[in-house]
């Protein structure tokens, strides 16, 4: 029976071709919001290598002052971490945690190897603490560190992985790909993701920038950002102190302070409107495709009602008329879906938008099982009307 | 009266069947059959009994509107009655399931009809292996044998690559005539077979019917307007108003 519905597509392969063309476009609608639901799915379940809870972001605008900023602030920090119910402070750079601003580069190498598109952030000695950051290899930044020959850097494994390949990268030197200036890697963290829940676990390296060294030079026109970790718990009260301590120190400094977890839900609101709008879009695609192979097939056998009525007469039972429709049906998505398959299975192989390619392989099965879903959802009352046809009927209709 | 036995061989090279020719074969028993609508009741057969015997060749004939087709899908299970009893070969198939009826016309039963009712997209061989596809456990070597000869018996043999566009209507309707014979049935319902073909081509195929009746021993029960075709079978049965006249 398969290689007579093999025969008849075959031989009715103008009128199923439109079919097999939309249900290759449909494949690839399908694919692409696969990919979308499996990668951000992946890197949802990836730990985001920090912890939020009960970290405060205090973004610190200092006016029009002109007095040392860098200085202001290395007191600042003192004076917030001598406070009580604040556990550790750190003054990073504007890509916190959840936050719109990132500085990415592409500066290392490693033996005349470029490094991959990296995201770089400045630290300090505290921001392993604040930020809960796990060193799987080597050490955090500590004062050690103000006396090195070269400038010291951690880096995550990402990031390892696609420099460094298999050799341990504790102690090995980089070089910026001018040549003009080197650092030396002095720990590993498992993973940082800082962008947002759904974001991808990429490389990232954390630079050195500790306000008492003498060596670090701020600019004025840098925006301080303190990151500073609470005791659980800590409310309106704490932050109120703590703005009142940065005026009182500042003399006139704002300081907008936000949690880490209101950062984060602002973030995922951000990520997630244009997700749903775009799941929306699909769903509409998806719908549209069902509704045209519904009329499709309805309309393939209204044209064949004599045939269902001959093949009844002929010893075909019923349900056999409705199998054999939704098995052409079937027939007509595998030939659609291996097209796809073979044209999707060249996004893996090329490597294309730096996706892994497990998620394209998850992304195909699971885009294929969709439209198999789909087209049996779709054949199977058209097949339930053709199994119903009477036979008598169906053959004086001709 | 004893029954007279008739010994031929069977198409498919099966052993020789031997066919008593007063044992029924298809026997209607009090058969109504009423069509309804929403606010028209139309009696197409009122009360028929009919006995075919094995091995007989029937021509129905009567008026259009009649009852000749209903009757011809009620012989050939295409059709439930509203009332009455339908036997073939013996048994009552008026309470079989689907599948059982599916089988029986499968096995026991050949089509004819007066429009071919060929698949355009189908060769004349898939066509002819129709209805083998629907029998369990047969092979596609012994399908595409039995096709095979069935054309060869209608003088196809030439035409198994063909399409039916591409034949004539008299070549139609002996590619109908040869699926119907490829499943070896005991019984051919021919619903106006040379209907839709010249006189030529209408004498050809009544030919190929009378040889397969006598040769063969098939019983056939054949629906025409045609009287000259009708006279030629062993007997004919007048049809009026749903009611057996003669």
């Amino acid at each position: 029976m398969i290689r007579h519905l093999f025969t008849l597509i075959w031989n009715r392969k103008r009128s199923n071709f439109l079919l097999m063309s939309e249900i290759l476009l449909s494949f690839f609608v399908l694919f692409a919001v696969s990919v979308l639901l499996v990668s951000n799915y992946y890197n949802y379940r990836q730990p985001l290598g920090f912890q939020y809870e009960n970290v405060w972001e205090l973004d610190v605008n200092p006016g029009q002052d002109t007095t040392d900023h860098k200085e202001m602030l290395r007191l600042l920090v003192q004076r917030l971490q001598s406070t009580p119910g604040v556990v550790a402070v750190t003054n990073t750079s504007t890509n916190t945690p959840f936050s719109f601003s990132n500085m990415d580069t592409n500066q290392y190498t490693y033996k005349g190897k470029a490094g991959p598109q990296t995201e770089r952030y400045d630290t300090d000695d505290e921001t392993a603490k604040v930020l809960g950051l796990n060193v799987v290899a080597g050490r955090w930044f500590d004062r050690r560190d103000a006396a090195a020959t070269r400038p010291p850097i951690v880096v995550n494994q990402k990031f390892a992985e696609k420099l460094l390949g298999q050799e341990a990268p504790v102690g090995k030197v980089l070089v910026s790909n001018d040549g003009k200036r080197e650092w030396q890697i002095i720990g590993v963290v498992d993973t940082y993701r800082s962008g947002s829940d759904f974001a991808s676990n990429d490389p990232a390296v954390f630079d050195r920038r500790a306000l008492q060294d003498t060596a670090f030079k701020m600019s004025n026109n840098e925006v301080p950002v303190l990151l500073v970790r609470v005791q659980p718990g800590s409310g309106a009260v704490l932050e109120q102190r703590l703005v009142k301590e940065i005026k009182d120190i500042t003399k006139g400094w704002v300081a907008k302070v936000n949690t880490l977890t209101e950062n984060r839900h602002d973030k995922l609101k951000v990520v997630l409107t244009p997700m749903i709008a775009l799941g929306i879009i699909a769903l509409f695609l998806i719908i549209n495709v069902a509704l045209g192979l519904f009329g499709v097939l309805w309309y393939n056998i209204s044209q064949r009602k004599a045939e269902i009525g001959l093949r009844r007469a002929m010893g075909a039972t019923g349900a056999g008329i409705g199998k054999q429709f939704l098995g052409e049906m079937l027939v007509i998505t595998t030939l659609g879906v291996l097209g796809g398959m073979l044209l999707a299975a060249q996004f893996p192989l090329l490597g294309v938008f730096g996706i892994e390619p497990p998620i394209y392989v998850l992304s195909i099965l699971l885009a294929a099982l969709l439209i198999y879903i789909l087209t049996a959802v779709c054949a199977f009352q058209p097949s339930r009307i053709a199994a119903g046809i009477q036979p008598a009927v169906s053959l004086r209709e001709e | 009266m004893e029954p007279t036995l008739t010994k031929s061989p069977l198409l498919t090279g099966a052993p020789a069947a031997i066919l008593l020719k007063n044992t029924p074969m298809i026997k209607l028993l009090d058969i109504e059959k009423v069509y309804h609508t929403d606010t028209i009741e139309t009696v197409a057969l009122n009360r028929v009994n009919l006995t075919i015997n094995k091995g007989e060749f029937v021509s129905v004939m009567g008026p259009s509107g009649c009852g000749k087709s209903t009757l011809l899908s009620l012989m050939g299970l295409l059709d439930e009655p509203t009332g009455g009893t339908i036997e073939i070969d013996g048994r009552a198939v008026t309470s079989y399931s689907d599948k059982e009826l599916a089988r029986v016309r499968n096995h026991k039963i050949g089509f004819i009809f007066q429009s071919f009712h060929l698949i355009n997209d189908l060769s004349v061989l898939d066509n002819v292996e129709l209805p083998l596809l629907y029998r369990a456990g047969m092979s596609g070597k012994e399908r595409r044998q039995r096709a095979q000869a069935a054309l060869e018996k209608v003088g196809l043999i030439a035409r198994t690559k063909h399409f039916p566009s591409q034949l004539s209507g008299g070549q139609r309707q002996r590619v109908a005539i040869a699926r119907a014979l490829a499943g070896a049935p005991e019984i051919i319902l021919a619903d106006e077979p040379t209907g839709n073909l010249d006189s030529v081509m209408g004498d050809e195929i009544m030919d190929l019917l009378l040889g397969l009746n006598r040769q063969e021993g098939t019983t056939i029960v054949m629906v025409t307007h045609d009287e000259n075709m009708a006279h030629k079978t062993e007997r004919l049965i007048r049809f009026f108003d749903g009611s057996q006249v003669s």
